[in-house]
């Protein structure tokens, strides 16, 4: 079921939960809300589930009015980030309970519960847990089981609100895998809420960068990351050296003071920083400050002027350059995006040069 | 060598915690019931037995055991819905009301049973409009049950309110995606997380409403067979040193009231563990 959402509003008081959010969700898509907490996604979402309400605009699901239907109308399927599982009733009774709260007309008998439960629980491959108690399974447990619960009313629309927020790092890539599947099988429209810019890029169809209540930009993950359309964008979606930087002409210009001329905004990624031993052309000069491997990549910090510069090496660079703390080296950068406070978008296409 | 010592404990002061709580027990509590044990054990079971089956003295019980029972399970129901309407709703006066609740704890009994005495009389506040209908609260078994309604509602109270503001939110919205309405969400949902609780206050409430004198003489009438507590019978005992007789009714409450009470704590004990279950070993991700 394909999702509308059409200049949606809404206030807590004084502060802007939302402000005027256009957002098509077709169906069959998994779509991440990806922002710093307080950006609103969370909202946005109760929002579609009909937990909350909105103070301004509607929701429309296939596209018939859903804004002001009752959550148990609107046959959606909400995963919270801390499970909210029924915690008197075993696994068992916790995924049956959407089917046994059916009115009796539609209520399915006591074996055919039984028969689409199991079936559920083998899905998310924890049938052998069918008599256990929510406080006897471990994080990553409690959490197929709510997605479980979710999915036995068969909804046509599944929300996930930061789903893997409460669990550690590696349950939570076998998990964000595990999701991708499932949504894949259920040809259903998934909506799921996070912070981590890494679970959006991997995992969605689509990702929706939100900040300050309003929609910085939707695309797929890979747009996103290598076409952002605002320096919010671009900082939020990973590390990124910022350089501040003058327009000349078409050039954005970096370290030459010249009062008069515009100041724009130079943004790197670690990675598209070249380092070598030796003075080269365009290139400038830096003292190596720390050098810290981690796991694949070794971290270099650089001290340019009073500047700070991360660079990030393959481990194999690292070793053909042997940097040591106290060196100097000359770096420049390999790809940059250039926003300006008014050229922001010709400039942001123009070379670079130092 | 020296002696073979038990492993270090990561909590110290077992020892110490352990005798200072026995000696305190004993002191406050078994000691004294222990003596009441002791002294009524002249008269012999035999004898125990046949003061606490005489008329008066059945009948006395009767209405001690049945209007506390009928207290605490007012208290049961007004009471929940009272502790959930202090947590659930905010409304003005909220402060005020909640502070009210306490003052069945604070209040001289003695000044609680004449101030209802006087409102449920024939000729009282509320009593003349019920008088009309037919329904005699001062001086009957009616009105030990509201005194002791009075005395027992903050105990349901205080005991629920914590647990109804630990329910988290997020389960009952839960509930409502799966399409559960509110009524359904109430009784397989909070319900069952509420009643341990329940069970406890509604214990206490009737454990205090079987030790009630001072504000039950005042409202009850005490008429023999019709409206006299078993506490009355007690104290009108010993005012004719009948000692033994009144020890022997004392021992007789005793045991009824620690059988109820075990079997309510045994029963509360049973519904706040049947989720728990053993530790899972090897809990898989």
């Amino acid at each position: 079921m394909s999702i509308e959402i059409r200049g949606i509003g809404k206030q807590f008081g004084s502060f802007v939960a939302l402000d005027d959010i256009h957002l098509d969700i077709p169906t069959g898509e998994l779509v991440a809300l990806l922002g710093p907490s307080g950006c609103g996604k969370t909202t946005l979402l109760r929002i579609i589930a009909g937990m909350e309400s909105p103070d301004r605009g509607e929701v429309l699901f296939a596209g018939a009015e859903a804004t002001h239907l009752h959550a148990r109308e609107r046959n959606v399927g909400f995963v919270f980030q801390h499970y909210a599982l029924f915690r008197h009733m075993s696994v068992f009774e916790n995924v049956a309970f959407g089917l046994r709260v059916k009115p009796r007309k539609e209520r399915p008998s006591e074996a055919e519960i039984r028969k689409r439960v199991m079936e559920l629980l083998g899905l998310v491959q924890l049938d052998w847990l069918a008599d256990r108690y929510p406080s006897q399974l471990s994080g990553g447990q409690r959490q197929r089981i709510a997605l479980a619960r979710a999915l036995a009313v068969e909804p046509k629309v599944l929300l996930l609100d930061e789903p893997f927020g409460a669990l550690d790092t590696k349950v939570r890539k076998e998990l964000r895998r595990w999701l991708r599947r499932l949504h894949d099988e259920m040809h259903i429209s998934s909506v799921f809420v996070t912070h981590d810019q890494e679970e959006a890029l991997e995992v969605a169809d689509r990702v929706v960068v939100m900040n300050h209540g309003r929609i910085e930009q939707i695309g797929t993950p890979d747009e996103v990351y290598s076409n952002p359309a605002s320096p919010f964008v671009y900082e939020f979606l990973g590390n990124v050296n910022v350089f501040h930087s003058r327009v000349q002409g078409k050039w954005a210009e970096i370290g030459r003071e010249e009062a008069e001329a515009e100041t724009t905004t130079a943004f790197v990624r670690p990675h598209d920083i070249e380092i070598s031993r030796h003075p080269a052309e365009s290139a400038l000069e830096a003292v190596v400050q720390h050098v810290h491997p981690i796991g694949p990549v070794v971290r270099v910090e650089l001290l340019h002027g009073a500047e700070i510069v991360e660079v990030e090496l393959s481990r194999e660079r690292h070793e053909a350059l042997n940097l040591l703390a106290g060196q100097p080296v000359w770096f420049r950068p390999r790809q940059v995006k250039v926003f300006g406070d008014a050229v922001a978008k010709e400039s942001a296409k123009q070379a670079f040069l130092f | 060598m020296s002696a073979p010592h038990s492993p270090p404990r990561v909590l110290p002061g077992l020892g110490l915690g352990l005798g200072y709580a026995l000696v305190y027990l004993s002191l406050i509590v078994l000691i004294p019931l222990g003596a009441l044990i002791l002294k009524s054990s002249e008269l012999g079971l035999h004898g125990i037995l046949d003061i606490a089956t005489g008329e008066r003295a059945l009948a006395a019980l009767r209405v001690t055991f049945g209007a506390s029972l009928a207290a605490a399970a007012i208290n049961g129901v007004f009471g929940l819905i009272v502790a959930w309407m202090l947590v659930r709703y905010d409304f003005p006066g909220k402060r005020l009301v909640d502070s009210l609740v306490d003052l069945p704890f604070a209040l001289p009994t003695a000044v609680a049973g004449i101030t209802l005495a006087t409102l449920y009389a024939g000729n009282g506040w509320i009593g003349r409009w019920l008088e009309p209908l037919g329904l005699k609260v001062a001086y009957t078994p009616l009105g030990i049950v509201v005194a002791l309604t009075f005395i027992g509602l903050p105990f349901v109270v205080r005991t629920l309110q914590p647990v109804i503001e630990d329910i988290e939110p997020e389960v009952e919205e839960a509930a409502a995606t799966l399409g559960a309405s509110r009524w359904q969400t109430f009784v397989r949902i909070l319900f069952p997380a509420i009643f341990p609780a329940l069970l406890t206050g509604f214990s206490l409430a009737f454990a205090r409403a079987l030790g009630e004198y001072g504000s039950v003489i005042f409202i009850a009438g005490n008429l023999p067979l019709v409206s006299e507590i078993t506490p009355l019978l007690i104290i009108s005992k010993l005012e004719q040193y009948d000692l033994l007789g009144a020890t022997a009714l004392a021992v007789v409450m005793l045991a009824i009231s620690f059988v109820l009470l075990l079997a309510i704590n045994l029963l509360q004990w049973w519904a706040a563990n049947r989720h728990r279950g053993s530790v899972v070993e090897g809990a898989r991700p």
